[in-house]
């Protein structure tokens, strides 16, 4: 049943991405975009799909993939189905990291600013919320995520109120709720480097996390080095992480929904969800992201609030459900 | 004859009432003028600090400081502040204050209640409301001739703009949030008066509720305007304002400027920007007799 | 095959001295069961013994090499370790938890070589999991999960085997049946270490015995040596009595 799941997830996203370049606020049909690319004189078609559509579609598949594998590393971990960057404040200690970065000017003076206190922002925060549930359970993991998540996100605020730029408590919401709306290639040259090289560091959790499925004790003596796993996880979610809030803003849910959608799919295993649910990630938040440019009522919808407003429904479900297994 | 005789001798029994109430006008105008007032509102500010010198002026708000949104920034360093609080106005004690629709609401409210001398400025939309507001303010604080005369050299100016305008060149506003100036606010009226095609206004860009950067590419406009002044001070923003596409397409040779601190409020000042733009504009109109290379006709 | 070695190992926790001077072997092709008190320090022993705690002093052996010196992946291929009531935290097959037994000899990527496969059935037969090997280990009750979770440790064929309380929760029949292959791995050979409450067990199909009580050895040896009516009294703090007849030993515990 595994093999065919990977390829069917991959042509799924062939499709939407396709879909992606289609839709906007002009839409386009594949021959104008077969026609404008191959013209080799510069045309609307062509810088449509190549300065616009292309970097967003890029950004959107590398910030779901990295999440969606994040969640699935994290639940690995934690050996918990809620658990994800979003929970676990990474994202809001990454949006604190960018937003300081961004704000006070270090950016300006270096580029890659943003990214690394954003990553330096995430570890701080999934280090703290890790440390606050060592040992508890579910409840626990979930008290230490909210905490660490509201703490950081006040301190976004308040950092946005202290600003020198005026504008910038306005644009608190596009930092709180994610967007990929007028990106350019500029930011993948910011972004996709930490995202690949956090993926990179995730991906080798794969076989530590089918040992943990036994538990700690046993995890070691089957010689796997459950402290260095740990570290990878942490490592790699905090540079895949903070790398994608640098450039979009925090969005949620998708490291939660993805793996869990997966996961029985691949026989429960936890190292069989990373690739399929970084797939996974990728088709939500490629979706998401149409449907923010195709649904017209009332003011435009941030990226981030449409996640939510799929995702917050499915959460409390989980958590029910969760909930009554263990009961 | 007897309707003359009539009408004369009416006019005759009125003349000392009118002229002992002009008489009594003068007198009270001189005896009334305000002498320490008070503004809580930016564009108050401005306007008042375009009208009086400092030694009438208690305070303006703390924003008139700021070199990027006002253009008195100079001289409102050389009268006090305020925060647009009940505090400040018992603090300083004004003999008159001069709110804005948006100063704090609970402070109207206050001052209204305890009848404390205010008058309420609304917002200025358009040169009419310019000249209306200056014409309100110049009267609260007693100067309407210097008010006739600013609305006088902003109307000289408009005027010649009217007969010599730049060459119709195609325009957009483009700034952090994306399209700006659209058709009602002071900043489209700066771009109409100087001659130029705000392509928000025409379509395809009035089709859309929210026009993007697709419909920047797609509405390819000759020339760009931006006015957003922080550049010092980085945000978030800064990545739409300076979108790859622009830096590529616009930043050499099609980029105008047009200091948001002359449409931010509305003052008289603002022909002042129309006819710079104007000037911008004669001197791009060259460079630009091309059409941008993706542009669609 | 090798004998486990434990020289005067001392393990601190605090001011409590959780083992006291150890010094014990646990002989290769035999089965030992450590027995004592609640506390005694057992589990702590077998943590040890594993070596997945390092004592603070003392050594441990594996016939002669240092624990300490074996890098862990070879370590995990020679030795499997069960803990206490082991679970599966996620709802996988008895087949895919027996697998992971194989883990310290798989590569980093990939799925199960085909070459494994006839280990993995060699395993569930053992145990008696055929019939169980799709069904999700949450889903077993005690006795059906304490299998699955031996077969997961000799799918491997480690030549050191160590259990923390095999039979806690399992009805005498089920315990009976853990216990019995629990012999047959050291009848072929094997280090066989046991943590047990159930004495009866242990003195039927035990070899050695080492007794533990307060971190400290009280007595260590065959059986028949050490499963003495003075040594329990001692050791538990009760009175014993070792009733014998036709159907073997048992023990009773007197107030």
């Amino acid at each position: 049943m595994t093999r065919w799941l990977i390829p069917a997830l991959l042509l799924v996203l062939a499709l939407v991405s396709t879909a992606s370049l289609l839709a906007g606020t002009i839409w386009l049909g594949p021959d104008e975009i077969v026609a404008g690319l191959s013209d080799p004189a510069p045309n609307l078609t062509a810088m449509l799909v190549s300065e616009i559509r292309l970097p967003r579609l890029i950004l959107a598949i590398l910030i779901g993939a990295i999440l969606g594998l994040s969640g699935a590393v994290l639940q690995g971990l934690l050996r918990n189905p809620l658990a994800e960057p979003g929970l676990l404040g990474v994202s809001g200690g990454a949006a604190l990291g960018a937003v300081i970065a961004i704000y006070f000017g270090f950016s300006a003076t270096f580029i890659l600013a943003s990214p690394i206190f954003a990553l330096i922002g995430g570890f701080i925060t999934a280090g703290a919320a890790l440390m606050l549930s060592r040992g508890g359970g579910t409840l626990s993991l979930i008290l230490a995520g909210s905490a660490v998540s509201s703490i950081a996100f006040s301190l976004v605020v308040l950092a946005l109120n202290l600003a020198p730029n005026p504008y910038a408590a306005y644009e608190i919401m596009t930092w709180l709720m994610g967007s990929l709306a007028d990106r350019s290639w500029d930011h993948v040259q910011l972004g996709a480097p930490f995202i690949l090289i956090g993926g990179f560091l995730l991906l080798f959790t794969g076989r530590s996390l089918d040992g943990l499925a036994l538990g700690e004790a046993q995890a070691e003596s089957l010689g796997i080095n459950v402290g260095r796993t740990r570290m990878l996880a942490l490592f790699g979610t905090a540079l895949g992480v903070g790398g994608a809030t640098a450039v979009s803003g925090a969005i949620g849910f998708v490291g939660l929904v993805a793996p869990h959608v997966i996961r029985p799919l691949v026989g429960h295993r936890p190292g069989g969800t990373l690739v399929p649910a970084a797939i996974a990630g990728a088709v939500l938040v490629v979706t998401a992201d149409i449907a923010t440019r195709i649904i017209r009522i009332g003011p435009p919808i941030n990226l981030g609030v449409f996640i939510s407003v799929v995702g917050t429904p499915f959460f409390l479900w989980l958590v029910l459900h969760v909930r009554k297994q263990t009961a | 004859m007897k309707r003359s005789g009539l009408l004369v001798g009416l006019l005759a029994a009125a003349l000392p009432v009118w002229v002992s109430s002009a008489a009594r006008d003068q007198h009270s105008e001189a005896a009334d003028k305000p002498m320490r007032i008070m503004s809580m509102n930016m564009c108050t500010d401005q306007l008042l600090l375009s009208l009086l010198p400092p030694e009438r002026i208690a305070s303006v708000t703390w924003l008139s400081r700021d070199r990027g949104s006002s253009l008195m920034a100079d001289a409102a360093m050389k009268v006090g502040v305020n925060y647009g609080l009940a505090e400040d106005v018992i603090r300083q004690k004004p003999d008159l204050v001069i709110a804005g629709s948006f100063t704090t609401p609970a402070t109207r409210g206050m001052l209204k209640r305890i009848g404390y001398p205010m008058i309420e400025v609304g917002y200025a939309n358009n040169f009419d409301d310019i000249r209306a507001q200056t014409r309100q303010i110049a009267k609260a604080v007693g100067e309407p001739e210097r008010g006739e005369a600013l609305i006088a050299d902003m109307d000289r100016k408009l005027a010649i703009l009217a007969q010599d305008r730049a060459p119709a060149l195609r325009v957009a506003s483009w700034d952090r949030s994306g399209f700006s100036a659209s058709a009602g606010t002071l900043q489209d009226e700066i771009l109409r008066v100087a001659g130029a095609r705000n392509v928000v206004n025409e379509p395809p860009a009035s089709i859309y509720g929210k026009p993007d950067a697709e419909i920047l590419l797609l509405t390819a406009p000759d020339l760009l305007v931006q006015g957003s002044p922080y550049a010092a001070e980085p945000s978030l923003g800064d990545m739409v304002e300076q979108h790859r596409v622009i830096r590529q397409y616009w930043k050499k040779g099609r980029m105008l400027t047009v200091p948001q601190a002359y449409y931010v409020c509305g003052t008289p000042q603002i022909a002042d920007a129309a006819l710079s733009l104007r000037d911008q504009m004669r001197r791009s109109a060259v460079a630009v007799r091309a059409p941008l290379p993706f542009a669609e006709r | 095959m090798s004998a486990l070695t434990l020289e005067t190992v001392t393990l601190r926790r605090g001011p409590r001295r959780v083992l006291d001077d150890v010094s014990v072997t646990f002989a290769a092709g035999r089965l030992t069961a450590v027995i004592g008190p609640n506390g005694a320090g057992k589990s702590t022993m077998l943590t040890v013994a594993a070596g997945l705690l390092s004592p603070d002093s003392g050594t441990v052996r594996l016939g002669e090499d240092l624990l300490t010196a074996l890098p862990k992946q070879q370590l995990a291929v020679r030795r499997a370790y069960l803990p206490q009531r082991a679970q599966v935290e996620w709802p996988i097959s008895v087949e895919r938890v027996v697998a992971l037994g194989l883990l310290p000899q798989l590569p980093a990527f990939g799925g199960l070589p085909d070459a494994f496969r006839p280990a993995i059935d060699v395993a569930l037969d053992a145990c008696d999991l055929q019939e169980l090997r799709d069904r999700k280990a949450t889903t077993l009750s005690g006795g059906e999960l304490a299998r699955a979770m031996l077969a997961r440790a000799i799918v491997g064929d480690p030549e050191l085997l160590i259990v923390d309380e095999p039979t806690a929760d399992l009805d005498p029949r089920h315990g009976i049946d853990a216990a019995r292959r629990l012999r047959a791995r050291a009848d072929a050979g094997r280090t066989v270490i046991v943590a047990i409450h159930d004495l009866d067990l242990a003195l039927r199909f035990a070899d050695d015995i080492v007794a533990i009580r307060d971190g400290k050895l009280l007595a260590a040896g065959s059986v028949a040596d050490v499963m003495t009516e003075p040594m329990l009294a001692e050791l538990f703090d009760v009175r014993a009595r070792i009733i014998r007849d036709a159907d073997g030993a048992a023990i009773r515990f007197l107030e």
